[in-house]
């Protein structure tokens, strides 16, 4: 595979609501291993960006614009053929089936059909989370709300996607969590495996992403290494409004 | 048969329709409910009615009056075995529990009035008219009349006042309201008790058109199905045009069509319209 | 009842509830009935419990099987094997034709349309003189299954209840097998969580589509029995008893339980044959038990068993994702 090839590339993608566009990205794209972070503030459209990337239509938004994974172009696919292809989604809240036990919620993960990525099995998934493995019998509604969020990480690996979408993992969870996940979430990217992570917890993004896209109104503010970006005065601005929230 | 002889037909039809959906549309629009025993209380209260006259021997109005009653009696004991449902929004649940309902309220008539068909014949159905070569009777006027002033009370009922802000208040969010200070199950059996009440009013004023059996009340559910679901859920002006457009439907596809597959088709209505807008039907609150 | 108990203790059981009806004296009618409409309740009960939709027009798929039945076998003098296809065949397109119609409804929207199908297809029973309109098939042959030497017939109730069984087992395996595939697996992701069923790469349409067009066979084919058991076809199939019984058979006991719907009918049924107060006072008791299975004991007989007996089990609402999702 051409490493310049960006596995999950998004352009001219805009979505609009009647007359409010709601969203415009002209272009985005994460590159092979690479760890890409989305922040901004409540509304800024991450959401939207995430739906659109998925093709999710909530209240019948008018979506145009092309979206490729590997150089595919997915942009007219149902969402659950692009999941199929290896584009995975970590809901917010860490979305698991709350009445199944966490071994049920992993093994209904199946490794996706049409996906190049590499599904993780049980050891895998057990080695990366021990914590799971102690309590695959519980019911997922039993759970912490961070063992809910590595389950529902888990249960995404399980698929073997190409690209994860990691939205808001850090909301509700204390910040020690928070720095475990995102930690293990780190530790997972690499060839096979690109992430995308939506956050609005700029603090927690910055300390382990390795670009950073800055979105206000649906409209890419800046973007660029994380090592620049970190002194860029509006992402401090961003910082602030985090502080001061 | 003419054509506005079919169309007068249609017009007096699509108002009884449009009546007879009157409870439901309050219902969904209002508070988010179902009710699948609809057509055997329409069934119930046509036997009250009739027994009301022939058996009591109360006027005709009165007789209305008996019958509504029953069916606020009705709507309350239904509200009462549901409220916990009512409360979770369990749709699905409230849905059986009401054709469960319907089913009884077909024992008890059974066992009441018996299996033998009724004819209520009512003072106003002497009384004929000849319009544009056409003959409707008072009953039809009747119909027409009630119908049309349930639904002006209703339109400016709910929205305008105080009763319409509390009673979209509960369609959006019952424990938002409650945190307001709105009694939401008082709303609730005020509803149902509504509920009971139009069905039974459409009952005494629809039925003498036709003999009264235990087992009526299918095809008024489906024609009110067909009324909520094209006026736009829980829309009051939406489900008069919608009845009164289904009537004229009907009327002219039993008149020059066939009459035996009239409801048939309104069902292919109802399809058609499912198939080209099926985002429309989304149980939205407030659903205007 | 939690897990399948040893094949054993299953072997005996069934060898037992078979020769119950000669023990008892006879009684091979009744146990015919209750597994035939058993059956039929295991249709709707893939459905409800597994699915999470109510359809409301099971009763179609079993009428259609009837009707069916007693068209080929009177007017083309068809045999036992022939009506059993054409049962459930019509039960299957029927269900396709309904499934694709209502793919994108849901709820009570899905339940209202499945209604109308059943109350349209009932006029159309009625007014339609190709399936004997108001008066239905009558003069259905007896069962005739003999296929090349091997002679097979049931002429009555007691030759007939061998083969309801039989059917009442199939269904059973069918049932539990479907709970242990991936189908049913994907079905009951969609059920709890449609977006996160999505997520993990599921059509949801196409298992929603699946699932129902594979659950009227059941019910079609109880109704290839019922035909042949009644010797009679008639509109009175479309009427509400058949589907209350149904929907009662399934959650009286408790859902997604194997023998739940078994248990439901067997219940139902007794009562309607060894306790009867009249049809009307029946009805009244029907309704009455889905009113109070539902509105009253959440989570069945079975979740009120557990209750007494354990303190535990939380009630389980029908649509418990739902409530979540509205809000």
């Amino acid at each position: 595979m051409n490493a310049a090839v960006p596995v999950l590339e998004a352009r001219e993608l805009r979505v609009a609501y009647g007359g409010h566009v709601a969203l415009d990205i002209p272009h985005l794209a994460i590159a092979p291993g690479e760890l890409v972070g989305v922040v901004g503030a409540n509304g800024a459209g991450k959401s939207t960006l995430v739906n659109a990337l998925l093709g999710w239509s909530r209240g019948a938004p008018a979506v145009s614009g092309s979206v490729r994974l590997d150089g595919e172009e997915i942009g007219a696919l149902p969402p659950h053929r692009r999941v199929a292809r290896g584009l995975a989604l970590v809901p917010e809240g860490g979305a698991v089936f709350m009445r199944l036990s966490v071994a049920e919620n992993l093994a209904a993960a199946r490794p996706l059909s049409g996906t190049r990525g590499r599904p993780h099995d049980a050891a895998a998934i057990h080695a990366l989370f021990p914590r799971l493995a102690e309590r695959q019998h519980h019911a997922a509604s039993a759970l912490s709300g961070g063992e809910r969020q590595m389950l529902a990480v888990a249960r995404a690996l399980r698929l073997g996607p190409r690209a994860l979408l990691l939205d808001e993992p850090s909301i509700g969870l204390a910040p020690r969590l928070v720095a475990d996940v995102l930690r293990t979430v780190r530790g997972l990217v690499g060839p096979d495996l690109s992430v995308l992570l939506v956050e609005q917890n700029v603090r927690a993004a910055i300390a382990v992403v390795d670009r950073l896209v800055l979105l206000e109104r649906g409209r890419i503010l800046a973007q660029g290494p994380v090592a620049a970006m970190r002194d860029d005065p509006r992402i401090l601005e961003a910082y602030l409004g985090e502080a001061a929230a | 048969m003419n054509l506005v002889q079919q169309l007068i037909n249609g017009i007096v039809l699509g108002h009884a329709y449009a009546l007879i959906a009157v409870g439901w549309t309050v219902l969904l629009g209002v508070a988010r409910l179902v009710n699948f025993g609809h057509g055997q209380i329409y069934m119930l209260a046509a036997f009250v009615t009739w027994w009301a006259v022939a058996g009591l021997g109360l006027p005709y109005p009165l007789a209305i009056l008996v019958a509504m009653l029953a069916g606020v009696l009705i709507g309350l004991v239904m509200q009462a075995a549901m409220l916990r449902l009512t409360f979770r929004q369990d749709l699905v649940a409230i849905m059986i529990v009401t054709l469960g309902f319907g089913h009884m309220m077909r024992g008890i008539a059974g066992l009441v009035f018996g299996g033998q068909p009724q004819v209520l014949e009512t003072p106003l159905s002497y009384i004929d008219f000849e319009i544009a070569g056409a003959w409707v009777t008072a009953q039809d006027l009747a119909v027409i009349l009630v119908s049309i002033a349930a639904f002006a009370l209703l339109h400016f009922g709910l929205e305008r006042g105080t009763l319409g802000r509390t009673a979209r208040m509960v369609a959006e969010d019952p424990k938002l309201a409650q945190l307001a200070g709105i009694n939401v199950s008082r709303v609730y059996f005020a509803v149902f008790a509504f509920e009971g009440a139009a069905v039974a009013l459409a009952a005494a004023l629809v039925a003498p058109r036709t003999p009264i059996l235990t087992s009526i009340g299918f095809e008024e559910v489906i024609v009110t199905f067909v009324v909520v679901v094209l006026g736009g859920i829980g829309s009051v002006s939406g489900s008069y045009l919608a009845g009164l457009g289904l009537g004229v439907f009907t009327a002219l596809f039993g008149g020059f069509v066939s009459p035996a597959y009239a409801t048939t088709a309104a069902f292919g209505v109802l399809i058609v319209v499912l198939v080209l807008r099926p985002s429309g039907l989304a149980l939205r609150a407030g659903g205007r | 009842m939690r897990s399948w108990p040893a094949p054993l203790a299953a072997l005996v059981a069934a060898i037992v509830i078979f020769l119950l009806p000669g023990w008892l004296g006879g009684l091979h009618g009744a146990f015919t009935v209750i597994a035939i409409l058993a059956v039929a309740a295991y249709g709707l009960d893939i459905v409800v419990s597994d699915l999470g939709e109510v359809s409301l027009a099971h009763t179609v798929f079993f009428a259609a099987g009837a009707y069916a039945t007693g068209l080929l076998a009177t007017r083309l003098g068809a045999g036992g094997w022939v009506t059993l296809a054409g049962a459930l065949l019509a039960g299957l397109l029927i269900a396709l034709a309904l499934g694709i119609v209502t793919l994108a409804l849901r709820e009570f929207v899905f339940s209202l349309v499945t209604y109308a199908a059943t109350v349209v297809a009932a006029a159309i029973a009625h007014n339609w003189n190709l399936l004997g309109g108001s008066d239905g098939v009558s003069g259905i042959p007896t069962l005739d299954l003999s296929a090349g030497p091997l002679r097979l017939t049931a002429v009555n109730d007691a030759q007939l209840w061998p083969l309801a069984f039989l059917l009442m087992l199939l269904t059973l395996y069918a049932v539990r097998q479907f709970r242990r595939s991936r189908l049913g697996a994907m079905a009951m992701m969609v059920h709890l969580n449609p977006r996160l069923a999505t997520m993990s790469g599921i059509d949801v349409r196409r298992v929603r589509l699946q699932v129902f067009v594979l659950s009227a066979p059941f019910s079609a084919a109880a109704g290839w029995l019922y035909a042949y058991q009644r010797a009679y076809v008639g509109p009175d199939l479309f009427e509400t008893y058949f589907l209350v019984l149904m929907l009662t058979a399934v959650v009286l006991v408790g859902r997604r339980r194997l023998f739940g719907p078994l248990l439901g009918t067997a219940l139902v049924i007794g009562q309607e044959r060894f306790l009867s107060f009249g049809g009307d006072i029946n009805a009244i008791i029907l309704g009455g038990a889905l009113v109070v299975a539902l509105a009253l004991l959440p989570g069945g007989l079975d979740g009120l068993l557990r209750r007494v007996l354990a303190r535990r089990a939380p009630p389980i609402p029908l649509s418990e994702t739902r409530t979540a999702t509205q809000s």
